[in-house]
């Protein structure tokens, strides 16, 4: 009987053993014959799924990281956060009001089609129509009209002046896409057929995106990889064993993982400077956050640097509502009045506004994040040291975002992403009439500075302006800005030719194996 | 007799799964947020809002959204993820058979540990053995699968530099593949159910073990092992069979957790996400699905109870 047993055990322990090294026997195979050629797949492990792949339609980054390989649009960022031309080889502007682009010749569409002005003018109307339900709809509503003029040229006419126009055009969502297909298939959620570097060619939900090189890419020589494959990894833990041991070649991976993996010899850590902020924001509409004294208060309370340190793990830079990696617009905010910790002051501050014992209220964040939440527990430490009793809500990610946008909340602790241009930042969520003001913030001074910014073509002047707008709401304190994080990427040493940048975090255009 | 009872059993679904449409949809309206917000998040202005609801039928009165779902389940047809596009049934279906692989392959594990861990702490009842047993299972039911699936990723690949091959492929695609990817979040699943089994197994075997009919069968000089496995164990299945019919009913909903920290795309993945992101349809028709399983699963240990002691019969 005993013996018997003994056997089963032993026979489990062998189907584990043969399980497990079955992949060892294959990849010193594959090893032998990486030497003198590597074949050129790179596997990428990313933390959520994409939510879809229609580029006009979906705005949720698991998405756009893989659709920008596959679209291409007009123009782009480059490392600097310069616009230079993609698909358009040249552009002018001959008045306020009209932009004329001279595309690059001979670009195909995956389907073999040549791209053409009336593709641009296709997009840019479907967009524009109401019925796609476009996110960046609301970037583009000063179009008036879109011609193609010839086969390589486009122009644009403005309804009316309009700064922020180029940048917007670099908008990963702004992209070509292909009318046949569209009508065709409904949407483009499932497919993806554009003109860039990569060609789409499956989707397995949940568990892998495939992208194949396009061998008529027209930049020679372009891309290097022969194939792409994004790997869903929820979990970081799994991601972190998976870059160690090679089954995958690049991951985002989290500040804390990031100094663990460092040590690693296999891989190097790439970090960049995002262009996301961590804020907390104020209902101005509820007491007691309707007195501006008291919000500068709790901004005078609140330690940045600390949230840095402890939040972020000291890789996180002080930001304003324009985080610092858009560096020509961003003004340097550790000067500010308001950002200088001082209790006292906001003692008196809290006197003034009629609160001398403090109050007590409520933070709301998403449990979904953890960045969040820990930043809330710095602010309800911070704050209590004036008197202000916070309680932390934790919420589940749909139930913050109906909260955020119903406006459910006296004070919310998120992030944003800075955009591409300095309009979005603050037009946008402050104007009194922005899309995404949930704060009930109104400030006649500020609404007339964001105004004119986005009507104002001179540079200089125009960064004037936004340097006003900024420091008017680092005074009105609707938000308090906190910090901007860098973010980490984890590289296999075999992976050449990678550098992220703010606007493009997986660039893998140029990367080879080898 | 038995079909009589099985065709009653299946016509008794039609009012449970209508109870868990409707049940399942009203939470889903509910819950705070909505498709349309989560997908455009901070680029939501009204208007596009207003038009992804229209799209989805959102803007309808409820009772005319509930009727257009069922119509189309009770026509075969699931609909489409408000999120991506994909049509819901053969989704669930295709996320379906790994998640019953991974369930198939956990309770084996689990059987072969439980079952003879079980019967043999039985036997040496009172002993080192037994104690040992009795320890190993109450680890088994106590220690949390996700600890030990972190744990285990984590120990493999630092110290044996191991880590399972990243993205999921068929058993018939490649079968070798296919279970390298599952035996851990298998092991996990397994020996976490093993605990349970075992200790039922063992008080089961153990009561059977004392009774007349056994002695009886002893005194008539039969051997031990027919004594255990004809006598003993067939009798001490009932109560396994219940705990097990349960385990594997739950793990076929998705095993949400391992599946994740595993990357495994099941059922339980696909739920979770859908749910966060409130896929209506997706959530809806998959809870529907999951339900059918269960009530399946029930109907088939009822089934086997009969199997295994004569005496139960279902008039």
């Amino acid at each position: 009987m005993k013996k018997f047993w003994v056997l089963v055990l032993l026979s489990c322990i062998a189907i584990f053993t043969v399980a497990c090294s079955g992949k060892d026997t294959k990849t010193e195979g594959e090893a032998g014959e990486k030497k003198p050629n590597a074949e050129q797949t790179l596997k990428i492990a990313n933390d959520q799924e994409p939510a879809g792949l229609d580029p006009h339609k979906t705005p949720a980054a698991s998405s756009v990281r893989i659709y920008s390989q596959v679209y291409e649009g007009l123009l782009t960022f480059d490392k600097d956060m310069k616009i230079v031309g993609q698909l358009a080889e040249k552009w002018e502007q001959p008045d306020d009001l009209t932009y004329v682009f001279n595309l690059v010749k001979g670009v195909k569409f995956h389907n073999g089609r040549e791209m053409t002005a009336e593709d641009v003018k296709y997009s840019f109307e479907r967009i524009l129509d109401e019925k796609t339900a476009s996110h960046i709809k609301s970037y583009f509503a000063n179009i008036d009209s879109v011609e193609a003029v010839d086969p390589t040229t486009v122009k644009f006419t403005l309804a009316k002046p309009d700064a922020t126009f180029l940048a917007n055009l670099t908008h990963s969502s702004a992209v070509v896409v292909a009318k046949e297909v569209v009508e065709e298939k409904g949407d483009l959620q499932q497919t993806a057929v554009g003109t860039g570097p990569f060609k789409f060619e499956k989707w397995v939900p949940d568990n892998s995106v495939t992208l194949t090189k396009n061998p008529d890419y027209y930049i020679k020589d372009t891309p290097k990889l022969d194939k792409v494959v994004y790997y869903t990894m929820k979990e970081e833990s799994a991601r972190l064993s998976a870059i160690r041991t090679g089954e995958i070649d690049f991951t985002t991976v989290s500040a804390k993982s990031a100094e663990l993996l460092g040590k690693s010899k296999d891989l190097t850590i790439k970090p960049y400077q995002s262009l996301e902020y961590s804020y907390v924001g104020f209902n101005v509409n509820n007491k007691p956050l309707n007195d501006e004294k008291v919000r500068q208060a709790l901004s005078l309370a609140t330690d940045r640097q600390s949230i840095a340190d402890i939040v972020w793990n000291g890789d996180a830079v002080i930001s304003g509502p324009v985080a610092p990696s858009m560096s020509d617009w961003a003004i340097d905010v550790t000067k500010e009045e308001f950002y200088q910790k001082d209790q006292d002051k906001a003692k008196t501050l809290l006197a003034e506004a009629g609160y001398p014992d403090g109050f007590e209220i409520v933070i709301t964040t998403a449990s979904t994040y953890p960045d969040m939440v820990d930043t809330a527990q710095l602010l309800q430490q911070q704050w209590k040291e004036i008197g202000v009793k916070a309680t932390i809500k934790q919420i589940e990610w749909g139930d913050y975002i109906d909260t955020w946008s119903n406006k459910k909340a006296d004070i919310l602790i998120g992030r944003n992403g800075s955009g591409t241009d300095p309009d979005r930042a603050l037009n946008y969520f402050f104007h009194s009439t922005g899309s995404a003001n949930v704060w009930n913030f109104a400030d006649k001074n500020f609404d007339s500075i964001v105004e004119k910014g986005k009507q104002t073509i001179d540079t200089g002047e125009r960064k004037q302006l936004y340097t006003q707008a900024q420091k008017e709401l680092l005074n009105l304190s609707p938000n308090l800005f906190l910090v901007s994080p860098m973010n980490f990427v984890a590289v296999r040493n075999n992976v050449e030719g990678f550098t992220p940048y703010p606007h493009n975090a997986q660039n893998i255009i140029g990367v080879s194996i080898k | 007799m038995m079909y009589a009872y099985i065709t009653r059993r299946l016509l008794m679904l039609i009012p449970v799964l209508f109870g868990v449409s409707i049940f399942i949809f009203v939470m889903m309206r509910v819950v705070p947020g909505d498709v349309a917000m989560t997908i455009l998040g901070t680029d939501a202005t009204p208007e596009s809002l207003a038009q992804l609801r229209k799209e989805f039928g959102l803007n309808l009165p409820l009772h005319q959204q509930y009727l257009n779902w069922m119509g189309g389940v009770l026509s075969g047809d699931f609909g489409e993820s408000m999120r991506s596009g994909q049509a819901v049934l053969p989704d669930i279906l295709s996320r379906f058979t790994i998640t019953f692989e991974l369930t198939l392959l956990s309770a084996l594990i689990s059987w072969i540990i439980a079952i003879p861990m079980g019967i043999i702490a039985a036997i040496r009842h009172n002993t080192k053995t037994d104690f040992s047993v009795r320890m190993v299972s109450l680890l088994g039911v106590s220690v949390p699968n996700f600890a030990m699936a972190t744990v285990l990723i984590l120990v493999l690949a630092l110290f044996f530099s191991y880590s399972p091959p990243v993205g999921y492929i068929g058993f018939f695609e490649d079968p070798l593949r296919n279970l390298q990817i599952l035996i851990l979040p298998s092991l996990v699943l397994g020996t976490g159910m093993a605990g349970a089994v075992m200790r039922m197994t063992r008080s089961s075997v153990l009561e059977i073990l004392r009774q007349d009919f056994i002695r009886t069968i002893r005194a008539k000089g039969a051997r031990e092992r027919v004594i255990i496995f004809d006598h003993a164990l067939r009798n001490a299945m009932i109560p396994i069979l219940t705990i097990i019919g349960m385990q594997v009913g739950t793990l076929l909903g998705g095993a949400v957790i391992i599946e994740q920290i595993f990357s495994l795309p099941g059922l339980g993945q696909l739920v979770l996400t859908a749910i966060t992101q409130r896929d209506f349809t997706v959530v809806q028709g998959s809870v529907l699905f999951i339900a059918f399983v269960f009530v399946m699963i029930n109907l088939l240990v009822d089934v086997l109870y009969s199997y295994l002691d004569p005496r139960i019969n279902y008039k």
